[in-house]
């Protein structure tokens, strides 16, 4: 690690935040227990914020929770959209994080052959 | 099993995330002369009380996904096991109140020690599990010193900074 990292680091870290403010239309969540840590969910996490910044996609935000009970088929992903529409994408990998990436959060058209379940919440 | 000890890090840090800690602090000691590496965790969550303790530490080797029990996990076993197979150590400091410390030692030349892999990606991971939470990093070197916290702010900066206890190496390096 030298120190550009250590900047760059600290400004992904300060966006985390900046990310808060206002009303996004993407949630991002990103299931980080230590089965999903060890399918691979980091780098799937990291994909995922690396192409949305590549993309300026301003109104999505991405977060990281605990186990969220679907352990058998991590790296598992679930996009939360404003209006309480939620899809579950199990089974990832980079490469189809950033198809997620380009047909769902910028196009808004699930991937249908990834998603696992879908509800929508009040 | 987790290929990377910055996996093993993220891991044990969700745990102090969800034990609700406001300061997370990543120590990694990584000295060639000794040939030792060192990672400690520590955090100012609720804490353990000595039957949680107690399970967890009785948790050892035999940890498998089919024996997994409800309520009883595997990350610190897998820290454990990992620490244990590389001729290292492993302890757990905690009380309820009193936050928690997770200490792993291995060596560093161990040939099934893991690699270190991608801290950054860990600390950002960190990050996004939960903004609130200040999240610090020390990593040094027999040589060096890197310390980084995600609460910093600007006029802070001299604190972020590489710096050099024996060689030179940090020149220029210094914001
Ligand atoms: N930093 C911590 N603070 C408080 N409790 C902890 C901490 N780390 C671990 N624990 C307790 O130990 C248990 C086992 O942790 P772990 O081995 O990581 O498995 P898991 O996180 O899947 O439960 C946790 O469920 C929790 O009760
Ligand atoms: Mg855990």
């Amino acid at each position: 690690m030298n120190l550009e990292q250590l900047k760059r680091l600290k400004e992904k870290a300060q966006q985390q935040v900046a990310l808060r403010e206002g009303h996004k239309k993407y949630r991002v969540v990103v299931s980080m227990g230590t089965s999903g840590i060890a399918a691979g969910a980091r780098e799937v996490m990291k994909t995922m914020l690396d192409e949305i910044e590549k993309r300026g996609l301003a109104d999505v935000e991405v977060r990281v929770t605990g186990e969220i009970g679907l352990e058998d088929v991590e790296p598992v992903v679930r996009i939360e959209r404003a209006d309480g529409e939620q899809t579950t994408y199990a089974k990832l990998d980079p490469e189809k994080a950033r198809r997620i990436v380009a047909e769902h959060l910028v196009k808004g058209t699930p991937v249908e052959n990834l998603v696992v379940g879908k509800e929508k919440k009040p | 099993m987790l290929e990377e000890l910055s996996l093993h890090i993220l891991d044990i840090g969700m745990n102090s995330l969800a034990a609700g800690a406001t300061v997370l602090s990543i120590e990694v000691l990584e000295s060639a002369r000794r040939n030792w590496l060192i990672i400690r965790v520590r955090d100012n969550g609720r804490g353990m009380d000595a039957a949680t303790l107690r399970r967890v530490l009785e948790q050892r080797r035999s940890s498998t996904k089919s024996k997994r029990r409800k309520g009883i996990g595997l990350g610190l076993a897998l820290l454990r096991q990992t620490a244990e197979m590389c001729g290292g150590r492993f302890h757990i400091r905690s009380a309820p109140g009193q936050g928690t410390t997770v200490v792993a030692s291995m060596r560093l030349n161990h040939v099934d020690r893991p690699p270190l892999g991608n801290l950054d990606d860990t600390v950002l991971a960190l990050c996004a599990a939960n903004p609130d939470v200040e999240i610090r990093l020390r990593y040094r070197t027999d040589s060096t010193t890197f310390q980084f916290s995600s609460k910093e702010r600007e006029h802070h900066e001299p604190r972020t900074t590489q710096t050099s206890q024996r060689e030179g190496t940090a020149a220029g390096c210094v914001a």
